[in-house]
């Protein structure tokens, strides 16, 4: 629980590891994840650390695995195999190298012939088109036949036409089939073209411009005979690569199969290996060059691991001089360690998303857990919603180990997730609220029966049957005997759901009682920083900062809070007529005592130095100023509140009460789809939107409104090294 | 500004993006840590912690110098296919402008290449890619500037700067000189008019950059015609009429005739007088061409201080080629042990840290 409300112990420890098991010691240390290293060499550049050699072919073997990932489907499954030892990297290096070398020749090999086959196609195709391109051959004339892309024709045919002046007759025709481009892999049309030229001059430049287009030119047959000829052999030549092609495949296959069973070994290895001397470079040597030293952040109530660590590492790496822990003093502020679990994780998250604590301040987290989602449900009450928001947590909860749950990379539904268990505490203290308000999709339950009575009010003879008749609304009159039999169990009378006046009660009742709650929530505050006071021996605070400041709160707030329960007490039914204003009595006393807020600021002058004066002037004035604000802005209570209530009541008139007042006949059938768009309206607004925003709501008051009264929140947080925080996690590499 | 308003519907989404980019060029201690580098290696394992990532990891083979230049021009031809691609118009013609400078120069060497009797398989993948076009290869055919224009590049978008350029006289090295300058008087005319019709602040921003290249060329033409049989009249049609120098500053060039009567038409110009100027002593010696660069670095920066304009994508593009000129520089340097002129980088943006 200390540990909870304090932060870990921390203390910084020189670890001396002898140059032989270094490297197994950092190996257990980070499978532990115990300890925080400090850089020892800040002036160092990258490239000029000592193992950077290592980390260089840790980054060879990784870009070589990364090259396989998009090859390999990798197996499932949650193996974690240990940091290779140094002497097994050329192993595994080797075996990759190989890999790659084999995998580079098959798929060049593969590749080749998928052009020689491509080529093949081309050179039957444009043989089989061009049959029909010229009648009648001359002499003069010579030819230059390929293929070229579809959309590159025109522009072709173009320059062809400006650059030989007409000398040239060119012929061409699509084919009909789709080709392959070896480059980009898509499927493009081509074109077959046939020019004729005469002269070598233009020759060479109708070549160029080919090149330029980049058009796969194939010789012309001068005869039919050699035409069918070439048709023949080609035809043979493609059913044989196509067998060949074939069996390529296959072995390509087998490679990768074999490969696959080790590639997610692997790459975890690597990584570990890399963080090990990524490690080892923050490491200093010592003067005998024999040990490396390292320093680190270490938790005092984990030395004895962190020693067993180092024992059980040498003992690994077989080294007959033990690597030793030594704490050393410091004056540095070491970072904060809060150890959490599955439930205070969520609320730990919430305080640091403010501000990570300072070293042993206290920690505002384990009352958060509590404050939290009270001050959510007091905006969010309503017993209907509460229960739903409970049963989808506890369905998140009761269903947590489950992988395609916990795997999800869906980032809105990975935050839900995380927060399942605050979700949880907001749900059921919102069925308490709910139940306090009386409010159940803004409808009442009247569980115990109501202690109002209209009946007495006839029985007494207030009321006749012609008022009834005359008026849409008349009064109870609590005066009047048996009207009113004593307050209702549990939270608010059922009655006031038919009331006309029941807003006006609301507010009333929902504002006094955010009051009420912010100068307790305050206070409280106030009451914490005292431990921070006497844990960082600041007894003078005690009397300077913390008295003060609680009298203040308490002389007009906690007055205020008095006065709402004195009211609340000693006036009853009766005589309600004379009970005072509680506003008008406050703003009274305000202006009398207007200059309160100056004498404390007076009062710390003569004791301290002019910088404490200013800084403790500044926070005076800060403070008063704060405390008003703040008492204000609990007021936020009230009007979320009346808003989820208000919003929850028109829902109900405008949606289910159209339905309900249908024909039975009719509206059995209008309800089905009414009560669907109720529900779908009730869970994303209500539900979704309103909790979002009581979310936010709460939040604000814990960080600003709670929070400024003890926690400044300015620390660093203890980030261990350890393999499973490494971003190993595939995710991020793409490597899964 | 009418811009304003409308601005974020069409390019608002690019404009971010390139912001991000630009937030990915160097700083003054990546270069720092760059030219610390012992080897190629080195470098590269520099480079992976920079925006630039695993871009030089993927390749087998040894690193050379010709192999990084390659890889960040192909860096470059991604990042900005990715933004000609998403661009509405306007943005996609005054993107598609600045191709057309990458254009120009590969023409021009597919020319000098080709009356070197070069195979044109090798002088392809020296061009930029970012002046890619397809009729590329075929340019090596022309013998004349109107046979060049008349087929070859009739259809590309470089046609439009023609006008001036054709001549029958044959294409030797000198001719070519000529053309490109010709070609780029009439890109830069055109890219400026084209910068004032949008109007706004890209026309604030652009005007004066292209004003700049405008009036560098011309100091280049200058300088470099002396010792050549290029006449007065000759080099003032050369000169682009869109800089700060027209007109009179171009007249007074066009007469010029050694270094020292160039640098007495810079000193009435403040903006290049400090061009010019002596280098400080203790400083090291920079070429003109250098000076001419670091100005142009200061420029493009400027475009980044305003927004809802174009000349962001201008400058980028600018920033990211000088950028690759200094990484370039550095790898030359490491890898000839030129320790001492490793440092003749122009760093971009050096207020940054």
């Amino acid at each position: 629980m200390c540990s909870l409300l304090r932060g870990e112990e921390m203390c910084l420890a020189q670890l001396f590891l002898q140059s032989g098991s270094a490297y197994d010691c950092i190996n257990e240390l980070g499978e532990l994840g115990l300890v925080e290293f400090r850089d020892l060499n800040p002036g160092v550049n990258a490239f000029q650390r000592k193992h950077v050699n290592e980390i260089k072919k840790c980054e060879e073997m990784e870009r070589i695995l990364e090259v396989k990932k998009a090859d390999i489907s990798l197996p499932e499954g949650d193996v974690n195999p240990v940091a290779p030892l140094p002497k097994h990297v050329m192993a595994i290096m080797e075996q990759l190298q190989r890999l790659e070398v084999e995998l580079g020749e098959v798929t060049r090999n593969k590749e080749k012939l998928q052009r020689n086959l491509l080529e093949l196609t081309e050179y039957t195709h444009m043989l089989r088109t061009t049959r029909n391109f010229v009648q009648r051959t001359s002499e003069v004339s010579v030819f230059i036949s390929g293929l070229i892309q579809r959309t590159k024709i025109e522009a072709f045919e173009r320059m062809l036409w400006r650059v030989c002046k007409g000398y040239t007759i060119l012929s061409y025709a699509e084919v009909e089939e789709y080709l392959e481009d070896p480059d980009t892999g898509e499927p493009t049309k081509s074109v077959v073209f046939l020019i004729s030229y005469w002269g070598d001059q233009i020759g060479q430049k109708v070549k160029k411009i080919c090149d330029c287009y980049h058009c796969h030119l194939y010789p012309y047959p001068s005869s039919n005979e050699e035409r069918t000829d070439v048709v023949e052999g080609l035809r043979t030549r493609i059913q044989d690569l196509h067998t060949v092609l074939h069996r390529t495949d296959d072995y390509l296959k087998q490679v990768l199969m074999k490969a696959s069973e080790s590639v997610y070994t692997w790459v975890i290895q690597v990584k570990k290996m890399k963080a090990i001397y990524f490690i080892l470079n923050l490491c200093s040597f010592d003067v005998t060059n024999k040990c490396l030293i390292a320093e680190v952040w270490c938790p005092v109530n984990d030395i004895p691991t962190l020693r067993r660590a180092l024992e059980e590492g040498s003992r690994k790496s077989g080294a007959t001089v033990p690597s030793f822990v030594n704490r050393i003093p410091t004056n540095d502020t070491p970072p904060t360690l809060i150890r959490t679990n599955k439930f205070t994780s969520g609320f730990q998250n919430i305080v640091d998303a403010y501000g990570v604590g300072n070293y042993r301040e206290v920690n505002p987290a384990p009352f958060t857990i509590i404050t939290f989602p009270f001050l959510f449900a007091v905006m969010f009450g309503d017993l209907g919603h509460g229960v739903i928001m409970a049963l989808f947590a506890l369905w998140m909860v009761l269903y947590e180990n489950n992988r395609k749950l916990k795997n999800t990379r869906n980032e809105i539904w990975n935050t839900f997730f995380e927060g399942r268990y605050i979700i949880l505490m907001m749900g059921l203290f919102s069925i308490y609220t709910g139940l306090i308000y009386n409010d159940c999709f803004s409808k009442s339950l009247n569980i115990f029966g109501s202690g109002w009575s209209v009946k007495a009010m006839f029985e007494a003879k207030v009321w006749k049957d012609a008022d009834i008749r005359g008026n849409r609304v008349l009064t109870l009159d609590p005066n009047v005997t048996g009207v009113f039999r004593g307050p209702y169990p549990l939270g608010i009378d059922p009655i006031w759901n038919l009331a006309s006046n029941r807003l006006t009660f609301l507010n009333s009742y929902k504002m006094k009682m955010s009051v009420i709650l912010g100068v307790i929530h305050m206070s409280f505050g106030v009451i914490l920083s005292t431990y921070n006071y006497l844990h960082f021996r600041k007894k003078h605070s005690l009397y300077l900062v913390f008295l003060p400041e609680l009298l203040f709160l308490l002389c007009l707030f906690g007055y205020l809070v008095f006065m709402i329960f004195y009211k609340w007490l000693v006036f009853t039914a009766k005589d309600s007529r004379l009970a005072p204003s509680i506003l008008i009595h406050f703003i009274n006393m305000f202006l009398m005592q207007a200059p309160t807020l100056h004498r404390l600021g007076m009062y710390r002058v003569r004791f301290d130095f002019a910088d404490e004066f200013l800084h403790q002037a500044i926070h005076t004035i800060e403070y008063c100023l704060g405390c008003v604000s703040n008492t204000a802005s609990y007021l936020r209570l009230w009007a979320l509140s009346l808003a989820h209530a208000q919003l929850s009541e028109v829902l109900w008139t405008m949606v289910m009460r159209v339905g309900l007042r249908m024909d039975t006949s009719l509206g059995v059938f209008f309800l089905v789809p009414v009560f669907g768009l109720f529900a779908v309206l009730t869970v994303s607004i209500l539900l979704v939107m309103e909790g979002l925003s009581a979310f936010l709501h709460a939040l604000r008051l814990h960080w600003v409104e709670f929070q400024n009264k003890f926690y400044s929140g300015t620390g660093v947080k203890f980030c261990p090294f350890s393999f499973s925080l490494l971003p190993s996690s595939f995710e991020h590499d793409g490597l899964l | 500004r009418p811009g304003f308003l409308s601005f974020n519907v069409n390019h608002g989404y690019l404009e971010g993006l390139v912001r991000g980019m630009k937030a990915g060029i160097l700083t003054r201690t990546d270069y720092h840590n760059l030219a610390q580098c012992d080897t190629l290696e080195d470098m590269k394992l520099h480079l992976q912690s920079t925006d630039y990532g695993k871009m030089l990891s993927s390749s087998e083979e040894d690193l050379t110098v010709s192999m990084v230049d390659s890889k960040l021009r192909e860096n470059l031809l991604t990042e900005f296919s990715c933004l000609r691609s998403n661009a509405l118009p306007p943005l996609s013609t005054f993107l598609d402008y600045i191709t057309y400078s990458y254009m120009i120069d590969n023409v021009v060497m597919l020319i000098t290449g080709a009356l070197k009797q070069r195979d044109v398989a090798e002088l392809l993948p020296r061009c930029h890619p970012l002046g890619a076009f397809d009729q590329m290869a075929a340019v090596g055919i022309a013998r004349t500037p109107t046979e060049l224009y008349s087929a070859i590049l009739v259809d590309t978008p470089l046609a439009q700067f023609f006008q001036d350029a054709v001549s029958e006289c044959n294409l030797d090295e000198m001719e070519v000189e000529i053309l490109r300058s010709k070609l780029f008087k009439a890109y830069l005319e055109s890219f400026h008019s084209f910068c004032k019709t949008i109007g706004g602040d890209t026309k604030d921003i652009m005007c004066p950059v292209l004003e700049f290249e405008a009036d560098r060329r011309a100091f280049i033409i200058t300088v470099n015609s002396f010792g050549t049989d290029l006449s007065c009249t000759d080099r003032s049609a050369l000169y682009p009429s869109c800089g700060k120098l027209y007109p009179e500053g171009l007249s007074l060039l066009a007469r010029a005739e050694d270094h020292e009567q160039v640098k007495a038409v810079a000193n009435c110009y403040p903006a290049y007088k400090i061009i010019f100027d002596d280098p400080e002593p203790g400083s090291g010696f920079k070429t003109l061409e250098d000076r001419f660069f670091e100005q142009e670095v200061k420029l493009n920066t400027l475009a980044f201080l305003q927004q809802f304009h174009f000349g962001v994508f201008y400058s980028y593009i600018k920033l990211k080629e000088q950028e690759s000129r200094n990484i370039v520089w550095i790898a030359e340097c490491v890898t000839q042990r030129q320790k001492s002129k490793i440092h003749n980088y122009i760093p971009i943006f050096q207020e940054t840290t």
